[in-house]
């Protein structure tokens, strides 16, 4: 596999992968901060505002109407939780041009767009524009309140802000709903220049193109200040579990959401991320593994019954969707499972099923533009560069005993159950 | 074995129709690691009144497709998710209103892999304890879907646009229906909906055509079709006009979903002229209200709809119609605001920049799809099943006049045809 050129333009680090094989350039900037109760809402509200109008163009509509002239240039943004930092990725995808007989180059456009949306956005005096922050704090409160509307991530999400509840991340990375009020358009542009001045950049780039011409096009296009790029902090992913916290909230729904947070003491850093991940893989990663064929295949309790990691913050978390009244055959069905894990229950074939899934899943990465990106980002944001290669080589080489060494280390941290509001 | 060029998108299929029936397309993509392979039948929700030949028509339970789908993943040796899993593949499936698809993705053991996806799902297993157990796992699917708020409001629509056209039945059944699921009833629409004549496998990503057909060919000449009468497949007539104006259904939501649906009167189209249509309709809607239209921001500056808000269009031979809605604080608002703009746009017509910006967005996302393997295979098998053929797709979009967009227009939005499905709050 080819790899990213790396450069630097002052706050900004520079991804670059040169490479034929797509029919459009994939374009990303990350900006990380710390995940903080006081700067949480206002910097998710950020990318909302940034993306009605620019110093250039204004109107949303024409700013709108750009990316369809750009032949439907694809642009979005995310806001999300790693490890202890709250990320906005904004993202555009253009076609090349090859493909199309464009008079205009579409990656200089598209990097100019948004260098434009981040670093040049439409002001008034030292504020944002007045309108657009009233607009998109409306649109924020909606995006939180119609959280609870998907049943299924309202569960997982609610589990999470049990589980920690005495850390950062029990934030919700949209912020909290009673400060949008507050912000006023001076208050966010404040905001805005501390969030440029302190987050760390990063850029990437993959399409047909160099480090030297992406370097050339950023130069332009980016109002950069002078500064040199921040870097971001690892998190503690070990916590002694006291007691298993147990969670039951009411509401008109026809299934239970069953919610399970563990602790797994392993971050993306630690040289049993490997075994981790073959844990994750075995318990509940996938449709031969044992929570899936124990309580799904063989007791018919549910349609999903699944666990998956988060190797930044050390966490597993094992959902399905159940009749309220199997609520405790489930969870001792899934405990079974854990405790199955810890007593070394490995059949060779589940190993081998696992790493081969997960070894595809490291192969098969290299043919999507953003999953590069993305994976390659876990080595930026940790500051362990693991390529794909070496972590596929590191999972062949897991041993059962490893795998019960993680599991040793595994704690139950939290249930969580959403049921209907009839009394048992 | 066909060659099939497509220089302006630079793409070469390959095509083999075998001895038995089956259809297969080979798409090698250079550099690829992946290859993504679907295997699908032309047998989704609504074919649920069919006959072969001149057998008696035989009327199936709801859901039986979707539930056979299920099913197919049972074999004598077990689980065929654990023989894909140990051959590093990712398999799946899905029904849809018209077809089923198997299928995988994997970097390595290709052959191995695709041997286990065309034996796994040619070669039913049903017992009565099997299915019995499914009925379990599926009731808990159906709950899951019936707590969605964007699932209750999309097939609320699709229910209330129809009468008769069982395309306004729930993919899955009901937990009513697919009681009455039993294994006679299984086998019967496995025969007659898994013959090779009536499939289609489509292979994509790093492979070598030659070989795949090789391995393709040698594998149907080791099993015995026999050859298969033509499928009839009923329809009762379904009126022009939409079933329910306003269809209400209460689920905790943070503000309430609205979607209208346009139900065309025109149906029956099959082909190319299926396809024109299909096309013109999306320029037409994307013009009309995509995120850069007058309309829409008109709609987001009154507070009356979120990034929630889009359109589709979806139509068959059998039934066609849009899809335009979200979340909004006032569903009746926004009908009327939508209705206002939607009748000064039928005097005026689209404006010609709306319409040039419009289908350059639609000539890119579609060169954009074609990075995706996934996207490839669906949208190759869904136009193949209606006779017509992806890659002209791009060339209907560059050859659609304005002409022909408003004309679509002023067909396609009459209010006399449009139902609304609204998710809200329960009042209590």
């Amino acid at each position: 596999m080819t790899t990213f050129e790396r450069g630097q333009l002052q706050r900004i680090r520079l991804h670059v992968l040169p490479t034929k094989r797509f029919k459009t350039f994939a374009i990303s900037l990350f900006a990380g901060l710390t995940l903080d109760e006081a700067t949480v809402t206002p910097v998710a509200l950020l990318p909302f505002v940034l993306r009605r109008g620019t110093a250039d163009l204004p109107e949303t509509i024409s700013f709108r109407e750009k990316l369809d002239d750009l032949y439907g240039a694809g642009f979005g943004f995310d806001v999300y939780k790693r490890g202890d930092s709250q990320i906005v990725q904004f993202r555009m995808d253009v076609i090349n041009d090859a493909f199309v007989s464009s008079s205009t180059p579409l990656l200089a456009e598209s990097l100019q767009f948004l260098g434009d949306v981040v670093t040049d956005p439409l002001l008034e005096k030292d504020a944002f524009n007045s309108k657009y922050v009233e607009a998109e704090k409306v649109t924020l409160k909606k995006r939180l309140e119609a959280i609870v509307n998907d049943k299924i991530r309202y569960a997982a999400e609610r589990c999470l802000e049990e589980m920690c509840a005495d850390e950062p991340y029990r934030l919700h990375p949209l912020g909290k709903l009673a400060e949008i009020d507050s912000i006023t358009p001076a208050s966010l542009y404040e905001q805005y220049e501390q969030w440029l001045d302190q987050a760390a950049l990063d850029l990437y780039v993959v399409g047909d193109t160099t480090l030297a011409e992406v370097t050339e096009l950023v130069t332009h296009a980016f109002k950069l200040k002078e500064g040199s790029p921040s870097t971001y902090a690892t998190p503690n992913v070990h916590h002694k579990v006291k007691e298993v916290k147990q969670v039951t909230e009411r509401m008109e729904v026809s299934q239970g959401k069953l919610n399970l947070g563990l602790r797994t003491g392993v971050g993306y850093v630690d040289d049993e991320y490997p075994a981790a991940l073959m844990y994750n893989g075995i318990l509940g990663g996938y449709p031969h593994s044992k929570l899936f064929l124990n309580v799904r295949e063989k007791e018919s309790l549910a349609y999903y019954a699944a666990s998956r990691l988060d190797g930044h913050k050390g966490l597993c978390t094992i959902q399905s969707g159940i009749e309220f009244a199997n609520y405790d055959r489930a969870v001792v069905i899934i405990k079974e499972q854990l405790e199955s894990m810890r007593a070394g229950n490995l059949s060779e074939l589940e190993l081998n099923q696992t790493k081969a899934m997960i070894s595809n899943h490291l192969r098969e990465l290299q043919d999507s533009a953003y999953e590069m990106i993305a994976y390659d980002f876990n080595g930026v944001l940790t500051g362990k560069h693991r390529s794909a290669d070496q972590l596929l080589e590191q999972v062949q080489a897991v041993t059962p005993a490893d795998i019960v060494k993680v599991a040793e280390g595994v704690q139950l941290d939290t249930i969580y159950f959403l049921r209907d509001r009839k009394e048992a | 074995m066909q060659t099939l060029n497509y220089p302006n998108v630079q793409e070469t299929l390959y095509r083999e129709v075998l001895d038995n029936g089956l259809e297969v397309i080979v798409l090698p993509k250079e550099g690829f690691n992946k290859t993504y392979a679907t295997f699908s039948t032309k047998y989704g929700s609504v074919d649920n009144h069919f006959s072969v030949g001149s057998q008696t028509p035989a009327k199936v339970p709801d859901g039986i497709a979707h539930f056979l789908e299920h099913k197919m993943f049972e074999e004598p040796t077990g689980d065929i998710f654990a023989v894909f899993a140990s051959q590093g593949a990712s398999a799946n499936a899905f029904t849809s209103f018209d077809r089923t698809v198997y299928l995988f993705s994997a970097t390595e053991q290709i052959h191995a892999n695709l041997e286990t996806l065309i034996n796994f799902v040619q070669n039913p297993y049903f017992t009565d304890t099997n299915v019995d157990k499914e009925k379990g796992i599926i009731e808990q699917e159906i709950n899951m879907y019936r707590d969605n708020p964007d699932w209750r409001v999309y097939f609320g629509l699709i229910d209330a646009l129809y009468h008769k056209h069982p395309v306004h039945i729930d993919i899955a059944g009901t937990v009513d229906s697919i009681r009455q699921i039993d294994k006679e009833m299984l086998y019967q629409c496995y025969e007659t909906f898994y013959h090779p004549s009536n499939m289609l496998l489509f292979v994509v990503g790093g492979v070598q055509a030659e070989e795949v057909f090789q391995l393709v060919r040698d594998n149907q000449k080791a099993k015995n079709f026999e050859p298969q009468d033509a499928i009839s497949r009923y329809f009762d007539d379904e009126p022009d006009s939409v079933k329910i104006k306003r269809k209400v259904t209460e689920l905790p939501v943070s503000l309430p979903k609205c979607m209208l649906g346009f139900k065309d009167k025109r149906a029956g189209l099959t082909g190319e002229a299926l396809l024109r249509q299909e096309v013109t309709t999306k320029l037409m809607l994307e013009a009309l209200i995509g995120p850069s239209s007058k309309l829409y921001q008109q709609l987001y500056e009154a507070d009356l709809i979120s990034d929630s808000f889009g359109h589709e269009y979806n139509s068959s031979t059998g039934y066609s119609f849009s899809v335009i809605g979200g979340d909004t604080r006032s569903p009746d608002e926004l009908i009327e605001q939508f209705r206002s703009a939607v009748e000064a746009a039928l005097a005026s017509g689209i404006e010609p920049t709306a319409f040039e910006r419009s289908k350059r967005k639609k000539i890119g996302g579609y060169l954009r799809m074609l990075n995706s393997p996934e996207a490839i295979a669906g949208e190759f098998t869904r136009y193949r099943f209606r006779d017509s053929d992806m890659f002209d797709v791009l060339d209907f979009y560059e050859k659609c006049t304005i002409e022909d967009v408003n004309a679509r227009l002023r067909e396609h939005f009459d209010f006399e045809q449009l139902a609304v499905s609204i998710v809200e709050q329960p009042t209590a």
